[in-house]
């Protein structure tokens, strides 16, 4: 089990990796850093308690895919980051997100999260499409148990989060990864393929 | 004041004084029932509609609509309530993701009609309610009034 988490902890490292590079690109080059992600399979009153502050306003940007394999991916900003972002974006000073900060948010969004997907079918040979991208600014406690809810979460579930922050703009935020059982299991059956090829 | 936090899949109760309060309903659904003869409140935080006999619904009756209500009667009953005297309100089942087409129905719309059916299965009447739209919600019963406030963000409190 050790084993598979920590596999798919680096198929973590290498999706966020592509989609915070692809939010440097958009920054101008900024550095961006990003802590060492972590994989955790919760139960559902784990899940349930997972967020900290659920009555924090944040902005999310999320994709639910239904193929062959079910997946759910967010990018989720703290308000004062989301401002920060938009108003990189958008050269607009604003105490509010505005219409076009939060469509600058949902490209910017679209871009990153789309950047993970590719990285990760790449590694695992998974297809993961990109579906249409979703934007909401609300409590994070709400946004959780929704993007739960339509993974339809009823026991355990696995998640994947990294967490990013730049000092050219103040800015941090998490990215979150959360597949099926069925996806957790094709990606961590690579595991042994990758360990005999390292081996070799 | 007493104040007692229910988590997703939870149910809580008291009697007399306190509040009760669920934090971030999306597609959930939070249902009060509230006893005014004897000041005994009830609330569940519903995470989807069906149990479809998942082993979980025992040991988290809360989670599910269907076996949701079943629990918060007998919970309410077995703190004093008068079956009879039951009155309820329910806030939550929004789809937070507007731009995206939600699965037809949206998982909170069918939150919420589960909810309703086993209501009115039970009997009890529903006196208030704020559900569906868009926005998330914070839904608070007060005991020693019965009253119960929903909040949203950049919205005034609303009373139900």
């Amino acid at each position: 089990m050790r084993e598979k988490l920590d596999f798919l902890t680096e198929l973590g490292n290498i999706g966020a990796s592509y989609a915070t590079t692809a939010l440097s690109k958009m920054l101008h080059d900024a550095k961006l850093k990003l802590t060492v992600p972590q994989s955790r399979i919760l139960s559902f009153s784990e899940a349930a308690n997972y967020i900290p502050d659920p009555e924090e306003v944040v902005v999310c940007v999320y994709m639910r895919m239904v193929d062959i394999f079910d997946a759910n991916i967010a990018f989720i900003l703290p308000m004062n980051s989301a401002l920060a972002l938009a108003g990189f974006l958008t050269s607009e000073k604003s105490e509010h997100l505005t219409d076009l900060g939060q469509s600058a948010l949902l490209e910017v969004g679209n871009i990153m999260l789309s950047s993970y997907l590719t990285a990760l079918s790449m590694i695992s040979g998974a297809k993961l499409k990109p579906a249409v991208p979703a934007i909401a600014v609300d409590m994070n406690g709400a946004i959780w148990e929704s993007i739960l809810a339509d993974a339809g979460i009823t026991d355990f579930v696995t998640v994947l989060e990294t967490h990013f922050s730049t000092e050219q703009i103040e800015l941090s935020g998490h990215l979150f990864f959360i597949p099926d059982h069925d996806l957790y299991e094709f990606l961590s059956s690579k595991v042994s393929g990758f360990l005999l090829e390292e081996s070799t | 004041m007493n104040e007692i936090f229910v988590n997703m899949g939870q149910i809580g109760v008291i009697k007399n004084s306190g509040v009760l309060v669920t934090v971030g309903l999306g597609s959930c659904v939070g249902v009060s029932l509230y006893d005014p003869s004897t000041k005994v409140g009830a609330l569940a935080h519903v995470f989807l509609a069906k149990s479809r006999g998942n082993a979980d619904s025992e040991l988290l009756p809360g989670k599910y609509a269907d076996t949701a209500i079943p629990a918060l009667v007998d919970l309410a009953v077995k703190a004093g309530a008068n079956r009879d005297r039951f009155e309820a309100k329910i806030a939550g089942g929004a789809h937070l993701f507007e731009n995206t087409k939600p699965d037809m129905p949206s998982v909170g719309q069918r939150n919420v009609e589960a909810v309703i059916e086993q209501l009115h299965k039970h009997r009890i009447p529903i006196t208030g309610k704020d559900v569906l739209g868009k926005r998330g919600r914070k839904m608070s019963l007060f005991v020693d009034t019965g009253i119960v406030i929903v909040t949203s963000i950049g919205q005034q409190p609303i009373q139900i």
